[in-house]
């Protein structure tokens, strides 16, 4: 399949990071202050997880399916000596496991026999010129009648009406047993080709091959719309990701988008967590309360206290102790503070459903913080993709004639915009992930926001280069010179975010458990979770991370004035501080 | 509708139906409308049924056979798999019908249906559960609704 060999072959960078490494150019060679230091190149690394991805799935066309689904019902034929058809209801009735019905078959013949109406000794007709249709009552020379292997005949009429208003029922057609109410012989494919109609015959094959993919425990269909290829994963193999030729990146196990680091549990507490319903309880909880007198819900829009409440209640009451207004006044200390509220919760009074919507509306400001970041990655990905295919449509043309470099060799480019859209997923992610980070746990959330902080403006540098940067070579009117060096910047920031946003999401996948959390003085042990912030660049040096002031990076005060960074974990510490706030390693 | 545009088949189901009906079961079309069934099914020996007799309509809607008839209680009874628009749940009328079926099986099932009436698998989740928790009382209430409403008195 060409189309997936286009998906992997992320392998070809491996020659472009050779170079980054070994050249003498040296990336920063025009831009002297900027280090990309947060990422070992672990290659060794990350062909792994390519090679794995290769291996734990396949991708199936439809003509794949189809042949996968012949393969397996010619084995079953063969191994079993049943007719095709046969073979076909048989591996059906076991959700296509070809082990299931081996098993079975061979534990107890006659009972799988039985259950699925396979008949040992097929039963002619009954032997006369003519035959009455068991459906039409009608009688036919024997010739014009047709039965399945039970030998009960009915005309071809019926049998082509009853095939049709069973196909038209749906899927339940692909068990289909003899129209006779006493017998159980299962109809199969055999005798709907030779008796249904061709439209029928197409919706029939259609339903096994759907059958194939949906009632079989090691293929589903590519969740992306519109999309018609499946996937056939190697159960237990670990990795859920999945990407599929259409270039959806899908999650095996929830079938929902890709969504490393975070776990399939997760991310359906998140995406019930969005989905407005819930929210919105949560929004009337803590933004309106019930009119005191008529018990509809008020909301409350305007910074006064005095609610009135709709026509025809009109009832006025105070918001903070839903009393009447007109108990208001001098008396309660002024209009705008209500004492008997204030004293009331002094005094522990005020009640439960009131408590319940003051936790509610800082649980949903909390919410509100997380689900904007995770909503504006998303819209940052959705445009990067649309990015990447303008770029793939028409700028990488328009940059071939520019610089007078083969389309071939602007790969480059592609796989820096691929891999930008797979990080802002994945940061995304970080915050359903950030999201359900126990509050308590001060040290992990340190460290995460710190990684995550990381990641964004590694990415940020990224995206900088292959936008803006790259901008200048599409302006340019004649080929530049320094174009190469573009390559290896750009191939190398390609490489070296991929690494850290892998490392990023093994980190996160085994919950940050090298970070202590017994007290808010973090310690960290010499784990490979803090392997990701790479802190050695190839020279030995050691350098803070993401201080590249002109990458336009959010700014994470990660100013090298302010702060140095731990030799031990790279955690960027204050000055004022001579040992490691993260692992406690001194300066 | 004119007969002459039945299907033979139905035209020789009805004439049997006619010509050899099965015991306590009667079934006539309508005149109007040949695909339309007046039945009338007498209460079985040994139910909370018996000596009562139940008035149903039948339909043959176009598909028939290939579709199941449409079979409704017009009088009421108290029966958990009937309910109180005289809907019937019967396998052989929904999922298990077969086209290899007659009116003259549909109407022996129902029949069989009123002297083993089946809590388990209920129509009307009242009744069943009275069924369930005291069926002698139930069957009581069966006994009398026959007496009320299906003596034709
Ligand atoms: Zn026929
Ligand atoms: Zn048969
Ligand atoms: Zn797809
Ligand atoms: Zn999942
Ligand atoms: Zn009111
Ligand atoms: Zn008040
Ligand atoms: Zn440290």
């Amino acid at each position: 399949m060409d189309s997936e060999d286009d998906m992997h072959d992320a392998n070809d960078l491996d020659s472009v990071e050779d170079d980054f490494y070994s050249g003498d150019t040296g990336m920063g060679s025009d831009d002297g202050d900027a280090h990309y230091d947060f990422g070992d190149n672990e290659s060794d690394d990350s062909d792994d997880i390519t090679s794995r991805q290769q291996q734990n799935y396949t991708i199936l066309s439809e003509a794949d399916i189809r042949q996968h689904q012949e393969e397996d019902i010619s084995r079953v034929s063969t191994v079993l000596s049943i007719p095709r058809y046969a073979a076909c209801i048989l591996l059906r009735h076991y959700n296509w496991s070809i082990s299931r019905v081996h098993d079975e078959w061979f534990a107890d013949e006659e009972r799988v026999r039985k259950i699925v109406g396979l008949l040992e000794k097929p039963v002619e007709m009954p032997n006369s010129r003519e035959l009455t249709c068991g459906i039409c009552f009608e009688n036919y020379p024997c010739d014009c009648m047709n039965s399945a292997s039970c030998g009960h005949p009915f005309c071809l009429a019926c049998w082509r009406g009853y095939i049709s208003t069973s196909i038209s029922d749906g899927p339940g057609c692909l068990m289909l047993r003899c129209p006779d109410p006493s017998c159980s012989a299962a109809v199969g494919q055999d005798i709907v080709e030779l008796l249904a109609t061709d439209e029928d015959k197409e919706k029939y094959s259609r339903y096994l091959l759907r059958s194939y993919v949906e009632d079989n425990r090691k293929i589903k269909w590519c969740p992306a719309p519109g999309c018609e290829f499946a996937v056939e994963f190697v159960i237990g193999s670990g990795n859920y990701d999945i990407c599929c030729s259409c270039s959806y990146n899908f999650c095996w196990n929830c079938t929902e988008e890709a969504h490393r680091p975070v776990d399939c549990v997760t991310v359906a507490k998140w995406i019930l967590k969005n989905s407005a319903e819930s929210e919105n309880m949560n929004w009337i909880l803590a933004n309106s309360k019930p009119c005191p007198k008529c018990k509809r819900p008020i909301e409350k829009n305007q910074g006064c206290m005095h609610i009135t409440c709709t026509p025809p209640c009109k009832f006025e009451f105070c918001w903070l102790c839903l009393g009447p207004w007109s108990d208001h006044g001098e008396r309660t200390g002024g209009f705008y503070a209500c004492n008997r509220y204030e004293a009331a919760k002094q005094e522990g009074a005020y009640d439960e459903s009131e408590r319940r919507r003051e936790m509610a509306k800082n649980s949903l400001e909390r919410y509100t913080h997380y689900y904007e970041r995770w909503a504006t990655n998303q819209s940052s990905r959705q445009k990067a993709l649309a990015d990447l295919h303008s770029m793939q449509n028409e700028k990488l043309e328009k940059l071939s004639d520019r610089q007078s470099q083969p389309e071939s060799q602007l790969k480059f480019i592609i796989e820096a915009w691929l891999q930008i859209v797979e990080c802002r997923r994945v940061l995304k992610w970080t915050y359903a992930y950030g999201y359900y980070l126990p509050e308590h746990e001060h040290a992990k959330r340190q460290f995460f926001e710190y990684l995550q902080g990381e990641a964004e403006s590694g990415l940020e540098r990224l995206h900088q280069c292959a936008e803006k940067e790259l901008q200048i070579y599409l302006d340019a009117e004649s080929p530049m010179k320094d174009f190469n060096d573009f390559r290896t910047k750009l191939a190398g920031l390609t490489s070296v975010t991929r690494n850290y946003f892998e490392h990023l999401v093994q980190a996160l996948e085994t919950g940050l458990e090298d970070v202590g959390s017994s007290n808010s003085q973090a310690t960290c042990s010499k784990s490979s979770s803090l392997k990701i912030l790479g802190n050695k660049s190839k020279s030995g040096k050691i350098k803070p991370a993401g201080t590249n002031s002109a990458s336009g990076a959010p700014s994470r005060s990660m100013d090298d004035g302010n702060l140095w960074s731990c030799d031990h974990c790279t955690f960027a510490n204050p000055k004022s501080n001579n040992t490691c706030q993260m692992c406690e390693h001194h300066r | 509708m004119a007969s002459s545009n039945l299907p033979p088949r139905i035209i020789k189901e009805t004439q049997r139906l006619l010509s050899e009906p099965a015991p306590g079961i009667s079934a006539s079309p309508s005149e109007e409308n040949m695909r339309y069934f007046n039945v009338m099914i007498l209460g079985p020996a040994q139910s909370p049924y018996e000596g009562g007799v139940f008035k149903l309509e039948l339909f043959l809607p176009e598909e028939y056979p290939m579709a199941a008839p449409k079979v409704r209680f017009l009088t009421k009874i108290y029966h958990p798999n009937i309910d109180k628009l005289g809907r019937i749940c019967l396998d052989i009328l929904k999922d298990k019908w077969s086209p290899a079926l007659q009116i003259r099986t549909v109407l022996l099932s129902i029949q069989a249906l009123l002297s083993a009436p089946n809590p388990d698998d209920p129509l009307s989740e009242n009744i069943a559960k009275h069924w369930k928790t005291n069926e002698a009382e139930a069957v009581e209430t069966a006994r009398e609704w026959t007496r009320l409403y299906a003596t034709g008195a």
